[in-house]
């Protein structure tokens, strides 16, 4: 029995890893109340940024700093159109999706087909001798540790600081808090580019570590999930943190029980994040109260100082 | 500036239409260029499908230095697009147009009687239409001898299988794949994951564990990518090359491999469409001289006797002594589909919708 569970944790552990960058990235992006529907083009520009600087140096974290730079000037292009000239955010997100996906397939070209062979780090050798936990956590990179130190810093940041407190403001009441002083385009400014760069983590860990392989629809609508993903959380990380795991978990456990000849079907189990979604939103939207305590007030609003 | 109305157009189009349908077709020029289109759905780097059909008329490029002029559109996802892109390489004056994939057969179908003025071919279509003519692979073939190195190699007899969607090509692939190796292994059984997707990668590697995880082996499927050979030699398994020769990324643990090669229907086309003989034709080929499936690359692992036993089963195939779907063969259910000495038809091969005894697991409802 513990034979067969242990591969099914893993296996959703890594599944889950993706969608916990990219989903606590846009939860902080909206929570200031920027909406940024770009999250598959970014992921794909980073994905292949990583690919490309682990071809060439064979570095892991070299590739995921390039990733974050990468995916970062993407989300420099949503700040300025949606922003700063207050372009609608949907628009604008899309666009960047479709943008994002198309440069991806043009830059990638040259490393079609190539394989990258990703030696395991000498953490993961240390971690795989721990008592209990190290059969799990020799298998996993030391990566995903830290996407478990970042749902962390990303609750601390929000709940138990005052910077924290400040984006959430910016997020409900941007005219509120620009009254009494606090630099609301700024501060948006920062939350899309962390958005920015945690979705490039997610894209180098798909092409480098997921798959070692660069193909066009790599990232197969892993971002969509992960927008879908700080809806169904109510924009709140816990949740987020949890759901990703969920999500990722469902398409793994749909593929072990097919293996194991359970039928389940497919079709649906790829669709469940998508359904689970609509239900959240179904939930809270059926009272006013519950909608206001969700979902930030300002989200997907331009703000303009002037107006 | 001279104009061209809609009239003019109007009157053109149909002078051209009267002119092309009286049946009449003439050889081409000798120094006349004979402009070839191709539509790819996919994109062409996919190291997979696409990527041989390429390969097909980069050989027909070859054959015929400067005398075809091919005509390239890739990554056309969508139907629409295809269609217009079809209709527009036909008024472009393409006398050859090819289609790379069972999705747009149903378009051609429609279009091809209209557009006179080229001939049409689509790969994996059903079967010849009115100027459209179709060619496929037997690849059971392939599969069905690479199913004999995965009898003989397995340990713990139990093979896998990653399916991409459940149709009757990638059914007669895998119940072949079983066939072949309950030929040499009566103990062999064949589980089976759907990843309900023809390239998604990052799914194709978590099926292959998967199935590792279930106790399989040796893994094969209808892979697009080397993604799965990677997964498999990461687990240390077996992983096969199936419609694929991924050797130069699986370095290590690809037990064998077969390619499709659809360079003869490509050359054979546009060399009927140059002497004037072009009509259409269903082709469906699988290994031998001109045929469409061939097996590359077997790991120097490879026992020789076993080797040797692939060959001799080739051999068989190619001389028609053997045929992989020779009864007596039962379905999942027990229930006798091929009876004992009889071989099952072409036709019933091509809409197969039903897995062989020994497979475990299920073909998803539509």
């Amino acid at each position: 029995m513990i034979e067969q569970v242990i591969p099914l944790v893993v296996a959703t552990l890594v599944a889950g890893t993706p969608l916990v960058y990219a989903g606590l990235g846009e939860l902080v992006t909206e929570r200031a109340g920027v909406l940024n529907m770009g999250v598959e083009g970014m992921m794909v520009i980073g994905a292949i940024a990583a690919f490309a600087v682990t071809q060439a140096t064979g570095n892991v974290w070299l590739a995921v700093l390039a990733a974050m730079v990468a995916a970062m000037a993407l989300s420099v292009l949503f700040a300025v159109l949606a922003i700063s000239f207050r372009a609608n955010q949907v628009a604008v997100g899309l666009a960047l999706t479709i943008f994002g996906t198309s440069l991806g397939s043009y830059l990638g070209k040259p490393y079609v087909g190539m394989a990258l062979v990703v030696e395991p780090s000498a953490l993961m050798q240390a971690a795989a001798r721990l008592p209990l936990l190290g059969p799990i956590l020799g298998q996993l990179h030391p990566l995903v540790w830290l996407s478990w130190l970042l749902f962390a810093a990303v609750w601390y940041f929000l709940y138990r600081t005052r910077r924290g407190l400040v984006l959430r403001a910016v997020g409900e009441s941007p005219t509120s808090a620009h009254a009494i002083g606090y630099p609301v385009q700024r501060i948006r400014y920062f939350a899309t580019l962390f958005g920015g760069a945690m979705a490039g983590v997610a894209g180098a860990y798909v092409s480098v570590l997921y798959t070692g392989l660069w193909t066009e629809g790599l990232i197969a609508g892993r971002g969509w999930i992960a927008v879908a993903l700080v809806v169904f959380a109510t924009w709140r990380p816990g949740r987020c943190f949890a759901g990703a795991y969920l999500f990722g978990g469902a398409t793994m456990a749909q593929l072990f029980a097919q293996s194991a000849g359970i039928g389940l079907p497919s079709e649906l189990m790829s669709a469940l994040p998508y359904i689970a979604t609509i239900v959240v939103l179904v939930l809270i939207s059926r009272n006013a109260t519950v909608m206001r305590l969700s979902v930030p007030a300002s989200l997907g609003k331009p703000f303009s100082a002037r107006a | 500036m001279p104009s061209f109305s809609r009239r003019d157009f109007l009157k053109t189009a149909a002078a051209t239409s009267l002119a092309s349908a009286g049946g009449w077709q003439p050889a081409l020029a000798a120094d006349e260029v004979l402009k070839v289109g191709v539509i790819h759905m996919g994109a062409i780097s996919d190291t997979g499908w696409e990527h041989y059909q390429a390969e097909a008329w980069h050989a027909l490029e070859k054959a015929y230095p400067g005398k075809v002029k091919v005509t390239m559109l890739e990554n056309i996802s969508q139907i629409q697009d295809c269609e217009r892109l079809f209709r527009q390489l036909s008024t472009q004056g393409n006398k050859l147009i090819f289609g790379t994939t069972f999705s747009q057969y149903a378009s051609l179908k429609k279009l091809a009687p209209s557009l006179t003025g080229s001939h049409f071919e689509c790969c994996a279509g059903i079967e010849p239409g009115p100027n459209l003519g179709v060619f496929e692979a037997r690849h059971y073939e392939g599969t069905y001898l690479t199913g004999i190195a995965a009898g003989r190699m397995t340990k713990s007899n139990i093979l896998g299988w990653v399916g991409a969607f459940p149709v009757p090509q990638v059914i007669y692939g895998l119940n072949a794949f079983l066939l072949g190796a309950r030929s040499v292994n009566p103990a062999a059984t064949l589980k089976v994951v759907w990843a309900n997707a023809w390239v998604d990668p990052a799914k194709e590697r978590d099926a292959v564990a998967a199935l590792v995880a279930q106790g399989a082996d040796v893994v094969s499927g209808s892979p697009n990518s080397p993604v799965q050979g990677l997964a498999a030699e990461e687990k240390g398994i077996w992983s096969i090359g199936s419609t694929g020769d991924f050797s130069a990324y699986v370095k290590k643990k690809q037990l064998v491999s077969f390619e499709l090669d659809w360079s003869s229907a490509h050359i054979n086309a546009a060399k009927a469409v140059m002497d004037g003989t072009w009509k259409p034709e269903g082709r469906w080929r699988g290994l031998g001289e001109g045929g469409y499936v061939k097996m590359t690359t077997n790991t120097p692992e490879l026992p020789a006797s076993v080797a040797a036993e692939m060959k001799a089963a080739e051999a068989d195939i190619i001389a028609g002594k053997l045929k992989p779907f020779t009864g007596p063969i039962k379905d999942q259910a027990g229930t006798q589909k091929v009876a004992a000495g009889s071989t099952l038809a072409d036709n019933d091969i091509k809409g197969m919708t039903w897995l062989v005894e020994g497979v475990q697991g299920t073909l998803p409802k539509t």
